[in-house]
Protein backbone atom coordinates (compact mmCIF):
# COMPACT_ATOMS: atom_id res chain seq x y z
CA UNK A 1 0.00 0.00 0.00
CA UNK A 2 3.05 2.48 1.01
CA UNK A 3 4.71 1.70 -2.22
CA UNK A 4 1.85 1.85 -4.30
CA UNK A 5 0.99 5.31 -2.92
CA UNK A 6 4.52 6.63 -3.71
CA UNK A 7 4.43 4.79 -7.35
CA UNK A 8 1.63 6.91 -8.07
CA UNK A 9 2.83 10.09 -6.36
CA UNK A 10 6.13 9.47 -8.41
CA UNK A 11 4.21 9.24 -11.50
CA UNK A 12 2.40 12.56 -10.94
CA UNK A 13 5.41 13.89 -10.65
CA UNK A 14 6.65 13.01 -13.75
CA UNK A 15 3.42 13.48 -15.42
CA UNK A 16 3.82 16.66 -14.43
CA UNK A 17 7.08 17.60 -14.86
CA UNK A 18 7.83 16.40 -18.08
CA UNK A 19 5.85 18.80 -20.40
CA UNK A 20 7.17 22.16 -19.15
CA UNK A 21 10.51 20.59 -18.75
CA UNK A 22 10.64 19.92 -22.75
CA UNK A 23 8.66 22.92 -23.83
CA UNK A 24 11.41 24.70 -22.20
CA UNK A 25 14.10 22.18 -22.92
CA UNK A 26 12.61 22.34 -26.78
CA UNK A 27 12.36 25.99 -27.15
CA UNK A 28 14.45 27.52 -24.34
CA UNK A 29 17.86 25.02 -24.36
CA UNK A 30 18.04 23.77 -27.46
CA UNK A 31 18.17 26.97 -29.72
CA UNK A 32 20.75 28.51 -27.47
CA UNK A 33 22.86 26.15 -27.58
CA UNK A 34 22.42 25.57 -31.47
CA UNK A 35 23.02 29.50 -31.61
CA UNK A 36 26.02 28.51 -29.84
CA UNK A 37 27.07 25.88 -32.68
CA UNK A 38 25.93 28.59 -35.55
CA UNK A 39 28.22 30.98 -33.67
CA UNK A 40 31.86 29.03 -34.25
CA UNK A 41 30.96 29.19 -38.13
CA UNK A 42 32.05 30.86 -40.83
CA UNK A 43 29.27 32.96 -43.17
CA UNK A 44 27.73 30.96 -46.21
CA UNK A 45 25.58 32.53 -49.18
CA UNK A 46 23.80 29.96 -49.60
CA UNK A 47 23.19 28.00 -46.16
CA UNK A 48 22.52 29.36 -42.53
CA UNK A 49 26.15 29.27 -41.68
CA UNK A 50 29.29 27.49 -43.57
CA UNK A 51 30.75 24.10 -43.24
CA UNK A 52 34.13 25.41 -40.96
CA UNK A 53 34.66 25.26 -37.71
CA UNK A 54 36.08 28.66 -36.98
CA UNK A 55 36.31 31.06 -33.78
CA UNK A 56 36.81 34.06 -36.44
CA UNK A 57 33.37 35.75 -35.77
CA UNK A 58 34.76 35.60 -31.56
CA UNK A 59 38.11 36.68 -32.47
CA UNK A 60 37.03 39.60 -34.95
CA UNK A 61 34.89 41.08 -31.65
CA UNK A 62 37.35 40.91 -29.64
CA UNK A 63 40.01 41.95 -32.07
CA UNK A 64 37.94 45.02 -34.02
CA UNK A 65 37.71 48.47 -32.50
CA UNK A 66 34.95 48.75 -33.91
CA UNK A 67 33.64 46.80 -32.16
CA UNK A 68 35.60 47.88 -28.50
CA UNK A 69 33.83 51.37 -29.02
CA UNK A 70 30.58 50.26 -29.37
CA UNK A 71 30.71 47.12 -26.14
CA UNK A 72 32.58 50.49 -24.09
CA UNK A 73 29.33 52.52 -25.30
CA UNK A 74 26.76 49.84 -24.52
CA UNK A 75 28.48 49.50 -21.06
CA UNK A 76 28.74 53.46 -20.53
CA UNK A 77 25.05 53.65 -21.53
CA UNK A 78 24.02 50.66 -19.12
CA UNK A 79 26.24 52.11 -16.28
CA UNK A 80 24.22 55.63 -17.00
CA UNK A 81 21.12 54.51 -16.55
CA UNK A 82 21.65 52.21 -13.44
CA UNK A 83 22.89 54.86 -11.74
CA UNK A 84 20.02 57.58 -12.73
CA UNK A 85 17.28 55.02 -11.85
CA UNK A 86 19.66 53.98 -8.93
CA UNK A 87 19.25 57.62 -7.39
CA UNK A 88 15.46 58.10 -8.43
CA UNK A 89 14.22 55.15 -7.32
CA UNK A 90 15.94 55.25 -4.14
CA UNK A 91 13.90 58.20 -3.45
CA UNK A 92 11.35 56.99 -4.50
CA UNK A 93 10.81 53.58 -2.78
CA UNK A 94 11.96 55.77 0.43
CA UNK A 95 9.42 58.19 -0.05
CA UNK A 96 6.87 55.47 -0.51
CA UNK A 97 7.67 52.61 1.67
CA UNK A 98 6.85 54.60 5.16
CA UNK A 99 3.21 55.26 3.76
CA UNK A 100 0.20 53.04 5.17
CA UNK A 101 -0.44 49.96 2.84
CA UNK A 102 -3.26 50.52 1.18
CA UNK A 103 -2.03 54.48 0.13
CA UNK A 104 1.62 52.37 -0.92
CA UNK A 105 -0.21 49.49 -3.29
CA UNK A 106 -1.92 52.66 -5.37
CA UNK A 107 1.06 54.44 -5.69
CA UNK A 108 3.04 51.29 -6.84
CA UNK A 109 0.20 50.84 -9.07
CA UNK A 110 0.83 53.69 -10.78
CA UNK A 111 4.60 52.54 -11.61
CA UNK A 112 3.75 49.17 -12.22
CA UNK A 113 1.18 49.78 -14.17
CA UNK A 114 2.85 51.78 -16.88
CA UNK A 115 5.31 48.39 -17.11
CA UNK A 116 2.68 47.18 -18.56
CA UNK A 117 2.36 49.41 -21.86
CA UNK A 118 4.77 48.12 -24.51
CA UNK A 119 7.85 50.24 -24.60
CA UNK A 120 7.37 50.78 -27.99
CA UNK A 121 4.18 53.39 -27.25
CA UNK A 122 6.22 54.47 -24.01
CA UNK A 123 9.70 55.50 -26.70
CA UNK A 124 6.82 57.00 -28.86
CA UNK A 125 5.79 59.37 -25.69
CA UNK A 126 9.41 60.73 -26.14
CA UNK A 127 9.39 61.20 -29.70
CA UNK A 128 6.22 63.45 -29.37
CA UNK A 129 7.60 65.34 -25.99
CA UNK A 130 11.04 65.83 -27.41
CA UNK A 131 10.71 65.68 -31.29
CA UNK A 132 11.08 68.30 -34.07
CA UNK A 133 7.22 69.20 -33.61
CA UNK A 134 7.25 67.83 -29.98
CA UNK A 135 5.67 69.45 -26.95
CA UNK A 136 9.51 71.04 -25.84
CA UNK A 137 10.06 72.47 -28.78
CA UNK A 138 6.32 74.24 -29.67
CA UNK A 139 5.93 75.10 -26.32
CA UNK A 140 9.76 77.17 -26.53
CA UNK A 141 8.86 78.33 -29.74
CA UNK A 142 5.43 79.47 -28.96
CA UNK A 143 7.18 81.98 -25.83
CA UNK A 144 9.55 82.99 -28.60
CA UNK A 145 12.49 81.61 -26.39
CA UNK A 146 14.24 79.44 -29.94
CA UNK A 147 13.50 80.03 -33.89
CA UNK A 148 14.46 76.76 -34.48
CA UNK A 149 13.61 73.35 -33.01
CA UNK A 150 16.09 72.25 -30.73
CA UNK A 151 17.77 68.65 -32.04
CA UNK A 152 16.59 66.72 -28.59
CA UNK A 153 16.54 63.32 -29.98
CA UNK A 154 19.00 60.98 -31.67
CA UNK A 155 21.94 60.98 -28.98
CA UNK A 156 22.72 58.98 -26.43
CA UNK A 157 21.53 61.51 -24.00
CA UNK A 158 18.05 60.61 -24.97
CA UNK A 159 18.77 57.07 -25.34
CA UNK A 160 19.90 57.10 -21.82
CA UNK A 161 17.09 59.35 -20.44
CA UNK A 162 13.84 57.87 -22.19
CA UNK A 163 15.24 53.72 -20.95
CA UNK A 164 16.11 55.05 -17.40
CA UNK A 165 12.42 56.19 -17.37
CA UNK A 166 11.14 53.00 -19.03
CA UNK A 167 12.80 50.68 -16.42
CA UNK A 168 12.63 53.13 -13.25
CA UNK A 169 9.70 50.90 -11.91
CA UNK A 170 11.78 48.00 -12.07
CA UNK A 171 14.04 49.63 -10.18
CA UNK A 172 11.04 51.47 -7.34
CA UNK A 173 9.70 47.78 -6.52
CA UNK A 174 13.00 46.18 -6.43
CA UNK A 175 14.01 48.65 -3.23
CA UNK A 176 10.80 48.78 -1.85
CA UNK A 177 10.35 45.13 -1.36
CA UNK A 178 13.82 44.95 0.19
CA UNK A 179 12.70 48.21 2.81
CA UNK A 180 9.89 46.96 3.52
CA UNK A 181 11.83 43.64 4.68
CA UNK A 182 13.86 45.53 7.03
CA UNK A 183 12.93 44.91 11.18
CA UNK A 184 11.93 48.88 12.74
CA UNK A 185 14.15 47.58 15.66
CA UNK A 186 17.30 47.69 14.06
CA UNK A 187 16.44 51.71 12.92
CA UNK A 188 15.45 52.22 15.95
CA UNK A 189 18.66 50.60 17.27
CA UNK A 190 20.35 52.90 15.80
CA UNK A 191 19.00 56.07 16.93
CA UNK A 192 18.71 55.27 20.07
CA UNK A 193 22.61 54.79 20.05
CA UNK A 194 21.87 58.53 18.82
CA UNK A 195 23.56 57.95 15.42
CA UNK A 196 21.95 60.69 12.95
CA UNK A 197 19.68 60.25 10.28
CA UNK A 198 22.77 60.20 8.02
CA UNK A 199 24.60 57.29 9.63
CA UNK A 200 21.61 55.29 10.18
CA UNK A 201 20.72 55.26 6.57
CA UNK A 202 24.74 54.45 5.48
CA UNK A 203 25.29 52.20 8.13
CA UNK A 204 22.09 50.67 8.72
CA UNK A 205 19.35 51.16 5.62
CA UNK A 206 21.74 50.69 2.80
CA UNK A 207 23.31 47.92 3.94
CA UNK A 208 19.65 45.89 4.85
CA UNK A 209 18.71 47.25 1.42
CA UNK A 210 21.12 46.15 -0.94
CA UNK A 211 19.44 42.80 -1.85
CA UNK A 212 17.29 45.00 -3.41
CA UNK A 213 19.75 47.23 -4.89
CA UNK A 214 21.75 44.70 -6.11
CA UNK A 215 18.35 42.76 -8.11
CA UNK A 216 16.91 46.78 -8.83
CA UNK A 217 20.40 47.53 -10.77
CA UNK A 218 20.83 44.08 -12.34
CA UNK A 219 17.49 44.00 -14.01
CA UNK A 220 18.02 47.42 -15.62
CA UNK A 221 21.26 46.49 -16.87
CA UNK A 222 20.04 43.28 -18.48
CA UNK A 223 16.85 45.26 -19.50
CA UNK A 224 18.68 47.57 -21.37
CA UNK A 225 20.78 45.30 -23.60
CA UNK A 226 17.96 44.27 -25.07
CA UNK A 227 16.35 47.23 -25.36
CA UNK A 228 16.60 47.59 -29.49
CA UNK A 229 13.07 49.18 -30.16
CA UNK A 230 13.77 51.87 -27.70
CA UNK A 231 17.36 52.66 -28.46
CA UNK A 232 16.69 52.75 -32.03
CA UNK A 233 13.13 54.83 -31.80
CA UNK A 234 15.34 57.74 -29.65
CA UNK A 235 19.08 57.12 -30.48
CA UNK A 236 18.28 57.25 -34.19
CA UNK A 237 20.06 55.26 -36.80
CA UNK A 238 23.21 56.33 -35.68
CA UNK A 239 23.48 55.45 -32.27
CA UNK A 240 24.41 52.13 -31.89
CA UNK A 241 24.70 49.75 -29.41
CA UNK A 242 25.71 45.99 -29.23
CA UNK A 243 22.33 45.02 -29.92
CA UNK A 244 21.78 47.29 -32.61
CA UNK A 245 24.52 45.40 -34.61
CA UNK A 246 22.92 41.73 -33.79
CA UNK A 247 19.75 43.10 -35.33
CA UNK A 248 22.50 44.82 -38.31
CA UNK A 249 23.98 41.52 -38.73
CA UNK A 250 20.50 39.78 -39.34
CA UNK A 251 19.51 42.02 -41.75
CA UNK A 252 22.28 41.01 -43.85
CA UNK A 253 22.01 37.51 -43.35
CA UNK A 254 24.93 37.10 -41.33
CA UNK A 255 23.69 34.24 -39.23
CA UNK A 256 27.20 33.27 -37.58
CA UNK A 257 28.24 37.03 -36.92
CA UNK A 258 24.49 37.84 -35.00
CA UNK A 259 25.29 34.58 -33.32
CA UNK A 260 28.72 35.34 -31.93
CA UNK A 261 27.30 39.12 -30.96
CA UNK A 262 24.51 37.61 -28.80
CA UNK A 263 27.29 35.31 -26.81
CA UNK A 264 29.23 38.70 -26.59
CA UNK A 265 25.88 40.26 -24.89
CA UNK A 266 25.83 37.54 -22.99
CA UNK A 267 29.47 37.60 -21.72
CA UNK A 268 28.64 41.11 -20.90
CA UNK A 269 25.56 40.51 -18.90
CA UNK A 270 27.29 37.69 -16.91
CA UNK A 271 30.06 39.88 -16.32
CA UNK A 272 27.93 43.12 -14.96
CA UNK A 273 25.97 40.81 -13.07
CA UNK A 274 29.18 39.02 -11.26
CA UNK A 275 30.41 42.77 -10.39
CA UNK A 276 27.35 43.63 -9.09
CA UNK A 277 26.69 40.93 -6.84
CA UNK A 278 30.43 41.37 -5.78
CA UNK A 279 29.99 45.22 -5.25
CA UNK A 280 26.94 45.09 -3.34
CA UNK A 281 27.09 41.05 -1.94
CA UNK A 282 23.50 41.11 -1.13
CA UNK A 283 23.88 37.48 0.42
CA UNK A 284 24.94 39.17 3.41
CA UNK A 285 21.62 40.72 4.16
CA UNK A 286 20.49 36.66 4.03
CA UNK A 287 22.83 35.51 5.87
CA UNK A 288 24.89 34.08 3.48
CA UNK A 289 27.80 35.80 2.53
CA UNK B 1 16.27 66.93 2.87
CA UNK B 2 12.76 65.44 2.80
CA UNK B 3 11.92 68.03 0.52
CA UNK B 4 14.67 66.70 -2.18
CA UNK B 5 13.34 63.12 -1.56
CA UNK B 6 9.85 64.19 -2.20
CA UNK B 7 10.97 66.72 -5.45
CA UNK B 8 12.89 63.50 -6.82
CA UNK B 9 9.87 61.51 -6.19
CA UNK B 10 7.22 63.37 -8.18
CA UNK B 11 9.65 63.88 -11.04
CA UNK B 12 9.85 60.19 -11.34
CA UNK B 13 6.40 60.08 -11.30
CA UNK B 14 6.09 62.29 -13.85
CA UNK B 15 8.98 60.67 -16.31
CA UNK B 16 6.91 57.60 -15.81
CA UNK B 17 3.67 58.63 -16.37
CA UNK B 18 3.39 62.00 -18.72
CA UNK B 19 4.67 60.07 -22.12
CA UNK B 20 1.91 57.52 -21.76
CA UNK B 21 -0.43 60.68 -21.14
CA UNK B 22 0.59 62.58 -24.30
CA UNK B 23 0.48 59.58 -26.33
CA UNK B 24 -3.41 58.69 -25.10
CA UNK B 25 -4.51 62.53 -25.37
CA UNK B 26 -3.22 63.17 -28.75
CA UNK B 27 -4.93 60.14 -30.10
CA UNK B 28 -8.04 62.47 -29.28
CA UNK B 29 -6.92 64.81 -31.97
CA UNK B 30 -8.71 66.31 -35.14
CA UNK B 31 -5.64 67.67 -36.65
CA UNK B 32 -3.75 65.73 -39.70
CA UNK B 33 -0.67 66.35 -37.76
CA UNK B 34 0.81 66.16 -33.62
CA UNK B 35 0.48 69.07 -31.73
CA UNK B 36 0.24 69.36 -27.90
CA UNK B 37 -2.75 70.34 -26.72
CA UNK B 38 -4.50 69.25 -29.45
CA UNK B 39 -6.31 71.77 -32.04
CA UNK B 40 -9.46 70.39 -31.33
CA UNK B 41 -10.95 66.71 -30.53
CA UNK B 42 -12.20 64.29 -32.50
CA UNK B 43 -12.39 59.86 -32.60
CA UNK B 44 -10.92 60.35 -36.82
CA UNK B 45 -7.39 58.49 -35.74
CA UNK B 46 -9.35 55.61 -34.02
CA UNK B 47 -11.37 55.40 -37.09
CA UNK B 48 -8.55 55.67 -39.63
CA UNK B 49 -6.88 52.71 -36.77
CA UNK B 50 -9.87 50.20 -37.40
CA UNK B 51 -10.01 50.92 -41.55
CA UNK B 52 -6.83 50.17 -42.21
CA UNK B 53 -6.21 46.88 -42.78
CA UNK B 54 -2.70 46.05 -41.92
CA UNK B 55 -3.26 47.91 -38.50
CA UNK B 56 -6.74 45.73 -37.67
CA UNK B 57 -4.85 42.73 -38.55
CA UNK B 58 -2.21 43.03 -36.23
CA UNK B 59 -4.12 43.98 -33.57
CA UNK B 60 -6.67 41.06 -33.72
CA UNK B 61 -3.15 39.05 -34.14
CA UNK B 62 -2.11 40.19 -31.38
CA UNK B 63 -5.19 38.80 -29.08
CA UNK B 64 -4.71 35.80 -30.81
CA UNK B 65 -1.40 35.33 -29.78
CA UNK B 66 -1.53 36.79 -26.80
CA UNK B 67 -4.75 34.13 -25.82
CA UNK B 68 -3.12 30.99 -26.63
CA UNK B 69 0.25 32.00 -25.44
CA UNK B 70 -0.99 32.97 -21.98
CA UNK B 71 -3.27 29.89 -21.76
CA UNK B 72 -0.74 27.43 -22.98
CA UNK B 73 1.92 28.89 -20.25
CA UNK B 74 -0.65 29.25 -17.65
CA UNK B 75 -1.41 25.46 -18.05
CA UNK B 76 2.62 24.60 -18.33
CA UNK B 77 3.47 27.17 -15.80
CA UNK B 78 0.93 25.50 -13.28
CA UNK B 79 2.07 22.10 -13.96
CA UNK B 80 5.88 23.07 -13.27
CA UNK B 81 5.17 25.02 -10.10
CA UNK B 82 2.69 21.56 -8.44
CA UNK B 83 6.02 19.86 -9.94
CA UNK B 84 8.71 21.50 -7.79
CA UNK B 85 6.86 23.79 -5.47
CA UNK B 86 7.94 22.29 -2.40
CA UNK B 87 10.99 20.57 -3.46
CA UNK B 88 14.13 21.36 -2.17
CA UNK B 89 18.12 20.43 -3.35
CA UNK B 90 20.78 21.67 -6.02
CA UNK B 91 18.67 19.91 -8.57
CA UNK B 92 15.10 21.40 -8.21
CA UNK B 93 16.60 24.83 -7.69
CA UNK B 94 18.37 24.32 -10.99
CA UNK B 95 15.02 22.98 -12.84
CA UNK B 96 13.08 25.95 -10.89
CA UNK B 97 16.07 28.32 -12.49
CA UNK B 98 15.14 27.00 -16.09
CA UNK B 99 11.76 27.81 -15.35
CA UNK B 100 12.67 31.66 -14.09
CA UNK B 101 15.64 32.26 -16.32
CA UNK B 102 13.39 33.84 -19.40
CA UNK B 103 12.58 36.48 -16.82
CA UNK B 104 16.25 38.49 -16.68
CA UNK B 105 17.41 36.84 -20.05
CA UNK B 106 18.18 39.66 -22.91
CA UNK B 107 14.82 38.80 -24.62
CA UNK B 108 16.73 39.76 -28.20
CA UNK B 109 18.97 36.59 -27.87
CA UNK B 110 16.20 34.59 -27.56
CA UNK B 111 14.10 36.03 -30.29
CA UNK B 112 17.39 35.48 -32.50
CA UNK B 113 18.27 31.70 -30.93
CA UNK B 114 14.37 30.97 -32.01
CA UNK B 115 14.62 32.46 -35.75
CA UNK B 116 17.79 30.54 -36.16
CA UNK B 117 16.63 27.11 -34.54
CA UNK B 118 13.19 27.65 -36.20
CA UNK B 119 15.04 27.97 -39.70
CA UNK B 120 17.51 25.25 -39.05
CA UNK B 121 14.37 22.61 -38.41
CA UNK B 122 12.96 23.46 -42.01
CA UNK B 123 10.66 26.66 -40.70
CA UNK B 124 8.12 27.17 -38.65
CA UNK B 125 4.84 29.13 -39.35
CA UNK B 126 5.41 32.72 -38.17
CA UNK B 127 1.67 32.62 -36.11
CA UNK B 128 3.17 29.65 -34.52
CA UNK B 129 6.70 31.31 -34.06
CA UNK B 130 5.49 34.11 -31.74
CA UNK B 131 3.26 31.90 -29.62
CA UNK B 132 5.93 29.10 -28.81
CA UNK B 133 8.10 32.64 -28.17
CA UNK B 134 5.52 34.44 -25.62
CA UNK B 135 4.57 31.21 -24.00
CA UNK B 136 8.67 30.77 -23.24
CA UNK B 137 8.54 34.30 -22.22
CA UNK B 138 4.97 34.13 -19.96
CA UNK B 139 5.79 31.12 -18.62
CA UNK B 140 8.06 32.45 -15.28
CA UNK B 141 5.36 34.64 -14.47
CA UNK B 142 3.32 31.73 -13.62
CA UNK B 143 5.53 29.67 -12.16
CA UNK B 144 6.23 32.51 -9.53
CA UNK B 145 2.95 33.50 -8.89
CA UNK B 146 1.44 30.07 -9.19
CA UNK B 147 4.56 28.58 -7.01
CA UNK B 148 3.92 31.43 -4.39
CA UNK B 149 0.41 30.24 -3.94
CA UNK B 150 1.17 26.86 -3.65
CA UNK B 151 3.46 27.46 -0.81
CA UNK B 152 0.55 28.76 0.58
CA UNK B 153 -1.67 26.02 0.62
CA UNK B 154 -1.40 23.58 4.21
CA UNK B 155 -0.32 20.94 2.88
CA UNK B 156 -2.46 18.65 5.30
CA UNK B 157 -5.09 19.47 3.00
CA UNK B 158 -3.50 17.61 0.52
CA UNK B 159 -2.73 14.83 3.16
CA UNK B 160 -6.24 14.72 4.16
CA UNK B 161 -7.29 14.52 0.66
CA UNK B 162 -4.85 12.11 -0.18
CA UNK B 163 -6.27 9.74 3.03
CA UNK B 164 -9.73 9.71 2.04
CA UNK B 165 -8.45 7.93 -1.04
CA UNK B 166 -8.97 10.94 -3.46
CA UNK B 167 -6.79 9.96 -6.72
CA UNK B 168 -4.21 12.74 -7.23
CA UNK B 169 -6.12 14.21 -9.91
CA UNK B 170 -9.22 14.72 -7.81
CA UNK B 171 -7.11 16.34 -4.93
CA UNK B 172 -5.87 18.69 -7.28
CA UNK B 173 -9.07 20.04 -8.55
CA UNK B 174 -11.21 19.78 -5.30
CA UNK B 175 -8.19 21.06 -3.28
CA UNK B 176 -5.82 22.61 -4.62
CA UNK B 177 -7.13 24.29 -7.59
CA UNK B 178 -9.60 26.78 -5.50
CA UNK B 179 -6.66 27.89 -3.39
CA UNK B 180 -4.13 28.22 -6.01
CA UNK B 181 -6.17 30.10 -8.91
CA UNK B 182 -5.76 33.74 -7.69
CA UNK B 183 -2.03 32.92 -8.49
CA UNK B 184 -3.10 31.18 -12.08
CA UNK B 185 -5.08 33.54 -12.87
CA UNK B 186 -2.74 36.81 -12.09
CA UNK B 187 0.09 34.93 -13.96
CA UNK B 188 -2.29 34.15 -16.85
CA UNK B 189 -3.26 37.74 -16.98
CA UNK B 190 0.43 38.82 -17.09
CA UNK B 191 1.47 36.65 -19.49
CA UNK B 192 -1.35 37.91 -21.64
CA UNK B 193 -0.34 41.54 -21.16
CA UNK B 194 3.65 40.91 -21.89
CA UNK B 195 2.61 39.39 -25.17
CA UNK B 196 0.67 42.13 -25.78
CA UNK B 197 3.22 44.88 -26.04
CA UNK B 198 6.36 42.40 -26.51
CA UNK B 199 8.64 43.24 -28.96
CA UNK B 200 11.96 41.66 -28.43
CA UNK B 201 11.54 38.12 -29.97
CA UNK B 202 8.50 39.24 -31.89
CA UNK B 203 11.15 41.66 -33.79
CA UNK B 204 12.51 38.23 -35.20
CA UNK B 205 9.80 36.37 -35.52
CA UNK B 206 7.33 38.55 -37.48
CA UNK B 207 7.24 38.56 -41.11
CA UNK B 208 5.94 39.58 -44.11
CA UNK B 209 1.78 39.72 -43.44
CA UNK B 210 1.90 38.74 -39.93
CA UNK B 211 3.30 41.49 -37.62
CA UNK B 212 1.92 42.28 -34.11
CA UNK B 213 0.54 45.48 -33.12
CA UNK B 214 3.73 46.58 -31.25
CA UNK B 215 5.85 45.75 -34.05
CA UNK B 216 3.39 47.38 -36.80
CA UNK B 217 3.55 50.64 -34.37
CA UNK B 218 7.28 50.78 -34.67
CA UNK B 219 7.67 50.49 -38.27
CA UNK B 220 5.04 53.15 -38.70
CA UNK B 221 6.92 55.05 -36.47
CA UNK B 222 10.32 54.08 -38.18
CA UNK B 223 9.05 54.54 -41.96
CA UNK B 224 6.23 56.86 -41.99
CA UNK B 225 6.49 59.18 -39.04
CA UNK B 226 4.37 61.79 -37.83
CA UNK B 227 1.12 59.94 -38.36
CA UNK B 228 -1.64 60.26 -35.62
CA UNK B 229 -2.80 56.79 -36.65
CA UNK B 230 -0.53 55.12 -33.88
CA UNK B 231 -1.44 57.61 -31.23
CA UNK B 232 -4.57 55.43 -31.53
CA UNK B 233 -3.43 52.34 -31.93
CA UNK B 234 -1.26 52.71 -28.88
CA UNK B 235 -4.03 54.33 -26.95
CA UNK B 236 -6.20 51.55 -27.54
CA UNK B 237 -3.66 49.48 -26.10
CA UNK B 238 -3.97 51.64 -22.93
CA UNK B 239 -6.92 50.97 -22.59
CA UNK B 240 -6.86 47.26 -23.08
CA UNK B 241 -4.35 47.32 -20.63
CA UNK B 242 -6.61 50.07 -17.71
CA UNK B 243 -9.63 47.59 -18.55
CA UNK B 244 -7.26 44.26 -17.96
CA UNK B 245 -6.41 45.92 -14.93
CA UNK B 246 -9.38 46.79 -13.22
CA UNK B 247 -10.78 43.06 -13.98
CA UNK B 248 -8.16 41.83 -12.10
CA UNK B 249 -8.15 43.87 -8.86
CA UNK B 250 -12.01 42.28 -8.89
CA UNK B 251 -10.49 39.09 -9.70
CA UNK B 252 -7.45 38.97 -7.58
CA UNK B 253 -6.60 42.37 -5.94
CA UNK B 254 -4.37 44.76 -6.11
CA UNK B 255 -2.06 43.40 -3.65
CA UNK B 256 -1.08 40.51 -7.20
CA UNK B 257 -1.35 42.70 -10.27
CA UNK B 258 1.62 44.95 -8.50
CA UNK B 259 3.62 42.05 -6.75
CA UNK B 260 3.69 40.42 -10.44
CA UNK B 261 5.13 43.45 -11.98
Amino acid sequence: MGSGLSMNRQTAFWALLAPPLLFVGIFFVVPLLNLFWVSLHGASSSELFGSDLTGENYYRILTDSFYHTIILRTLWAGLSIMLLCLVLGYATAYVIAPLPPRTRLIMLLFLVAPLMVSNVIRAYGWIAILGRQGVVNSMLRSTGLIDGPLLLLNSFEAVAFGLMTILLPYMVVSIINALNAIDRQYIEAAQSLKANPFRTFIEVVWPLSSPGVASGTLLVFLLTLSAYVTITLLGGPRMKLLVSLVFDAVSGFRWPLAAALSFALLALALVVAGLILALLRPGRVQGRG
Amino acid sequence: MRGILIALTGFAYVVVLLPILIVVVTAFSASEFFAFPPKGLSLRWFEAFFASESMRGAFIRSLQIATISSMVATILGTMASMAIARRKGTLFNLVQGLFLAPLIFPAIVLGLSLLIFYKSIGGVPDFLGLVIAHCVLGLPFVVRSVTSSLLAVDPALEEAGQSLKASPIAVFIFIITPLIWPGMLAGGIFAFILSLGELNTALFLTGPGVTTLPIEIFSYLQFQGGQLVIAAASAIQVFMIIAIVLIAERLVGLKRIVRSG
